[in-house]
């Protein structure tokens, strides 16, 4: 039967073609959207539980004053405190995005500790006022233009250098480092507070995050931050790590949602393309099915034969789409992991791409295959 | 004494058209010998495709009973009468009916994948029935790359693949010209004479009939006239 499978396949080498790369693309697609959507739940899944995050009760993009550190950082159960500053700048040209943050350097790396960084570039780090560490993603995206130990030239867009605003601040590489956490990504450039602070004279800082020592309460320490300004200056908002991240996929609003929705309507469209196909398969082999029927095959047999043609044109193109899915994951980790840092086909969504291709053959083919089930053979070869 | 191969007792078939109910068989009485070559003869509508389809186990009758090859149909359910067809009965249609996508040997070889028998085993009989059947070396075509008569004779090795007990042949030489249509009478012939295979025929064509052994004619849905071409072993009918 196999044989006979791959026969009808070919008997119409066209329409089977492009049933197959209608799923391919589907699935394709569907493993693109879902991997789209995992890099943006990325941080939120990847967050610590002993780190907690105080910002500005009015908004996220409202600078608390950096001397709340100080007193944040004496709360019993807090183990350091370190200040983040979004810099918003860029290196030659502003499509050269990643993200720049300045922090405090020795507490940013006892507040994420799967922060890996070589002890000689910490040295350096530590040592050079004007360092700065990347991840190791983005120095493979400039390993042609940035060496450990030159300069990284940025101009400022938030905070313009004190020289002029097409002056670019200058910051010395100290080396790389690798996350092993999806709480952070390996795009960011991270530099000194100190060297930000004596540049701008600022006296604010955009969040801080502590970590909090095993074991310690962690909601009377937030409850306890937050009644620290409670009557002001300035309000402050604690939350966990991953309710933080959490912010930022609420700020694209529904677009999750969206994604979703168009993998979703694409996949019903495929989904209808196949049982056409199907049918229209059914009907020209309405008298072949007869003849088998005639020379003793049950009508199991006949239903399997139809099923076996839907799955496989279904799965031939989900295994197309998961691949290609897979084979494109570096490329477009290359090209947009800027925006979707931590973007990755996961075993999860290559199930769900095989699922999904499976399921398609299922559905379009259960309406044929039951119909040549029930086919007279009579009137099969009859050709009524 | 020839055992009977085709019993039937009280025979009746109606299908409903246009909100009429149409008598094909009307109370049929028929016996049949085991190893005799039988044509089935009569006009337009007289019933003999029906007959033949019930004989074959491809339709089932309103009422009466029918045994074949020693089983009553009736009792059968539809998987029980598809592994019964696979076992006794080969067919052989006016159209030929070859799956077109599938070459002369993948054809002679489906009915054998219905049975326990090994690839090899399979490869053995089906090579054997193109061979008995003269289209050996034509075994790698496709039905389309042969000729009426060659598809048909293609159909035949088919139809005894499986070394059945009886044979349908439905007007099998209702397509062929005049020459085909004598090579595969002769070849049915062959397997009633040699082979003791119980053949079935309808057709149309006085020509053909003369190559049976017996000539039975229906009309109107009952038994007719029997004529016998050859004569009965004692106690046949």
């Amino acid at each position: 039967m196999a044989r006979l499978v791959l026969q009808n396949l070919l008997r119409h080498p066209l329409r089977s073609l492009l049933t197959v790369g209608a799923v391919f693309i589907g699935v394709f697609l569907l493993c693109l959207l879902l991997s789209v959507v995992t890099a943006l739940n990325a941080g939120v899944d990847a967050a610590s539980s002993v780190r907690l995050m105080v910002q500005s009760s009015v908004s996220l993009f409202v600078a608390l004053p950096i001397s709340y550190q100080q007193r944040i950082a004496q709360v019993p159960g807090v183990e350091s405190v370190v200040k983040w500053q979004w810099f918003g700048g860029y290196y030659q040209d502003q499509s050269n995005f990643f993200a720049q943050f300045a922090v405090d350097p020795e507490q940013q790396l006892e507040v994420y500790p799967e922060l890996e960084v070589a002890p000689d570039v910490k040295q350096r780090f530590l040592a050079r006022r004007n360092a700065c560490i990347v991840g190791e993603q983005l120095l493979a995206q400039f390993a042609d233009e940035w060496k450990v130990g030159g300069t990284i030239p940025l101009i400022g867009a938030l905070f313009p250098h004190p020289d002029g605003p097409e002056v670019a601040w200058q910051f010395e590489l100290a080396g790389t480092y690798r996350s092993t956490s999806g709480a952070l990504d390996n795009r960011t450039l991270f530099f000194r507070w100190d060297y930000f602070e004596e540049t701008t004279d600022l006296e604010e800082a955009g969040v801080f995050v502590l970590r909090v020592a095993p074991g310690a309460d962690v909601s009377r320490i937030m409850a306890e931050i937050d009644g620290l300004y409670a009557n002001g200056p300035q309000k402050v908002r604690t939350t966990t790590e991953k309710e933080f991240q959490r912010q930022f996929v609420t700020m694209l609003g529904a677009v999750p949602l969206f994604v979703t929705w168009i993998g979703g309507g694409a996949l019903f469209a495929i989904l209808l393309a196949c049982v056409n196909t199907m049918l229209m398969a059914a009907r020209q082999q309405r008298h072949d099915v007869g003849i088998l029927k005639a020379l003793g095959f049950t009508d199991g047999a006949a239903f399997r034969l139809m099923l076996a043609q839907s799955l496989v044109l279904c799965l031939l193109g989900g295994l197309l789409g998961v691949g290609l899915g897979k084979g494109t994951e570096a490329a477009f980790v290359t090209v947009l992991g800027t925006f979707f840092p931590g973007y990755v086909v996961t075993d999860q969504t290559v199930a769900l791409g095989l699922g999904t291709a499976l399921a398609l053959g299922l559905v379009a083919g259960i309406v044929p295959a039951w119909t040549s089930a029930r086919l007279d053979v009579v009137r099969a070869l009859r050709g009524t | 004494m020839s055992q009977a191969m085709i019993q039937a007792r009280g025979l009746t078939k109606r299908y409903q058209r246009g909100g009429e109910t149409l008598v094909v068989l009307d109370g049929l009485d028929l016996e049949m010998s085991e190893g005799r070559f039988y044509a089935l003869m009569g006009p337009s509508g007289s019933g003999k495709t029906t007959l033949l389809n019930l004989i074959g186990g491809l339709d089932r009758p309103d009422e009466g009973s029918l045994v074949v090859a020693g089983e009553e149909l009736s009792g059968l359910d539809g998987a029980e009468l598809a592994h019964w067809r696979a076992r006794n009965i080969g067919f052989v249609f006016q159209g030929f009916n070859l799956i077109p996508v599938l070459s002369a040997y993948e054809n002679v070889e489906l009915p054998l994948k219905l049975t326990p028998l090994s690839r090899a085993e399979r490869r053995k009989h089906a090579e054997y029935a193109l061979e008995l059947v003269g289209l050996k070396d034509r075994m790698h075509h496709r039905p389309r790359q042969l000729s009426g008569g060659q598809e048909q004779r293609v159909a035949i090795a088919r139809a005894i693949a499986t070394d059945p007990r009886v044979l349908l042949a439905d007007e099998p030489t209702g397509d062929l010209d005049r020459k085909s249509a004598d090579a595969v009478l002769e070849l049915l012939g062959r397997l009633n004479r040699e082979f003791h295979k119980t053949i079935l025929m309808v057709t149309h064509d006085p020509h053909a009939a003369e190559h049976a052994g017996s000539v039975v004619h229906l009309d109107k849905g009952q038994l007719g006239r029997i004529e016998h071409n050859q004569p009965l072993a004692a106690g046949a009918s």
